[in-house]
């Protein structure tokens, strides 16, 4: 019989043990079976997002015809709207493209809009994710943007097989080149820390020392366009609060995203086209 | 593989669920229910220790697949919690729900703040960061207290079930 020492600390030796052996296994390997158990759980998160949508389907079926004859009503003046601002959108796209071939400037980079359910919502103090209901069947590709109506989300990290995760813009980890509305200059954006029971907040830096706002006069912060990943003018969020930083020669501020972030179930990942052949 | 440890890994699986179901209603509050501490517990309480520790590492990169975490970073806290637990368990009345759930309790609470340090970025306003912290963590230790006997006895009468006598398994030794 081993001696009752030994026989405790047992448990730690093997915990010793097994860390190394892990440490010293193949990263390949590690990937592998990280997909390995994601993929195990994904169709369960699946299946538990369609039997979401066949509750609220449900549920909306018990509303009244006049509560539909009035939605209806409403969605056709939003159509008609619609319907004008994409005639506008057109003879702007013709005349920018006349323009860019006069000019012979680069064409920016298109778009192809997939629009995704949200299967789960993962937000805690250290990461803010979503996972969503296509992935690498639906022609995702890792690093794309992904925008709602109220401005940016965030952007794809990992892609899987039919599921993807995307890295929201409140989450601590996450920086982008923004600009505030009307200015050019580019600003850090950051991801900040996202307090209970209120709407998720991020920080900003490099702000030039001429933007004044106040919290009664917020400022529209939104994406530069630098770094490639996002497209200009998406809106991030609003600029509630600046102060000089301790150098001096910039502010900082910090920054209210859409409460609306928060409770997504739906959002819309733009994945880049294959760039256009130079003219 | 047991038969056991794949019993115990389904459980796992379906705890996963709940708990990612659960925090997707709760994201629109901004809070976070985490009970790593629930994974561990009843297998180094009342299982022999090998079972128990496949079990809480599958259990940990079960967790750790769907995270923006390096691989295994549960899953070997996990084994650290079993094999703290597992040491101590002589010292209890183990069998009684009442001490699984203190035990979940306080493994919960030392995984928490392990991940915490591990996890939480000191250049993003660490103080608040620790304040979001604490109400997730109060808000796990109620949602833990709560569903800890359920999940017991679901992991019992499924070893049951399959044929496993959880009185011989919880005297074997290491």
């Amino acid at each position: 019989m081993l001696p009752q020492r030994f026989d405790q600390a047992k448990p730690f030796l093997t915990l010793g043990i097994a860390l190394l052996a892990w440490l010293l296994l193949p990263t390949a390997v590690k990937r592998v079976a990280r997909a390995g158990f994601f993929e195990l759980q994904a169709p369960l998160e699946t299946t538990a997002s369609y039997v979401r949508d066949l509750q609220d389907f449900w549920a909306l079926k018990t509303r009244s015809k006049n509560e539909l004859i009035e939605a209806g009503r409403d969605l056709a003046r939003l159509n008609a709207a619609y319907e004008s601002r994409i005639q506008q959108d057109a003879s702007l796209r013709a005349e920018l493209e006349r323009l860019q071939s006069i000019l012979n400037l680069p064409v920016p980079q298109g778009y192809r809009a997939e629009t995704a359910r949200v299967v789960k919502r993962d937000f805690t103090s250290w990461w803010q994710q979503l996972v969503i209901r296509k992935g690498r069947n639906h022609g995702l590709v890792e690093g794309s943007p992904v925008i709602y109506a109220g401005g940016v989300v965030g952007r794809v990290r990992e892609v899987h097989a039919y599921t993807a995760v995307v890295e929201l813009i409140s989450s601590p980890g996450v920086r982008i080149a923004a600009a505030a509305e009307g200015d050019t200059r580019p600003i850090s954006y950051q991801g900040g820390v996202n307090p209970t029971y209120g709407p998720a907040t991020g920080l900003i830096e490099y702000v030039p020392l001429d933007v004044f706002v106040t919290p009664d006069t917020p400022r529209r912060l939104v994406t530069s366009g630098l770094g490639g990943v996002f497209p200009p003018n998406f809106t991030v969020g609003y600029i509630t609060r600046v102060e000089p930083s301790s150098d001096g020669l910039f502010k900082t501020g910090e920054v209210r995203l859409d409460p609306g972030l928060s409770a997504l179930n739906e959002v819309t990942v733009l994945v880049p086209e294959s760039p256009a052949p130079a003219r | 593989m047991k038969l056991r440890v794949l019993i115990l890994a389904f459980a796992s699986l379906l705890l996963a669920l709940i708990l990612g179901q659960l925090n997707h209603l709760l994201g629109g509050w901004q809070v976070n229910v985490w009970c790593g501490g629930l994974f561990v517990a009843f297998a180094a309480l009342r299982l022999d220790y090998r079972t128990g520790a496949a079990s809480a590492f599958i259990a940990g990169l079960l967790l750790d697949a769907g995270e923006p975490v390096a691989f295994g970073t549960q899953g070997f806290l996990f084994l650290a919690a079993h094999a703290v637990i597992f040491n101590v368990r002589a010292r209890a009345p183990r069998d009684e729900t009442v001490v699984g759930v203190v035990v979940a309790l306080l493994a919960n609470l030392a995984l928490f703040l392990a991940l915490g340090f591990l996890r939480i970025d000191p250049t993003v306003e660490p103080a608040r960061s620790w304040l979001r912290g604490f109400a997730d963590l109060l808000a796990s230790q109620i949602v833990l207290a709560l569903i800890a006997p359920w999940f017991f006895a679901m992991q019992k009468r499924l070893l049951e079930l399959s044929g496993n006598n959880l009185r011989d398994l919880s005297r074997r030794s290491i």
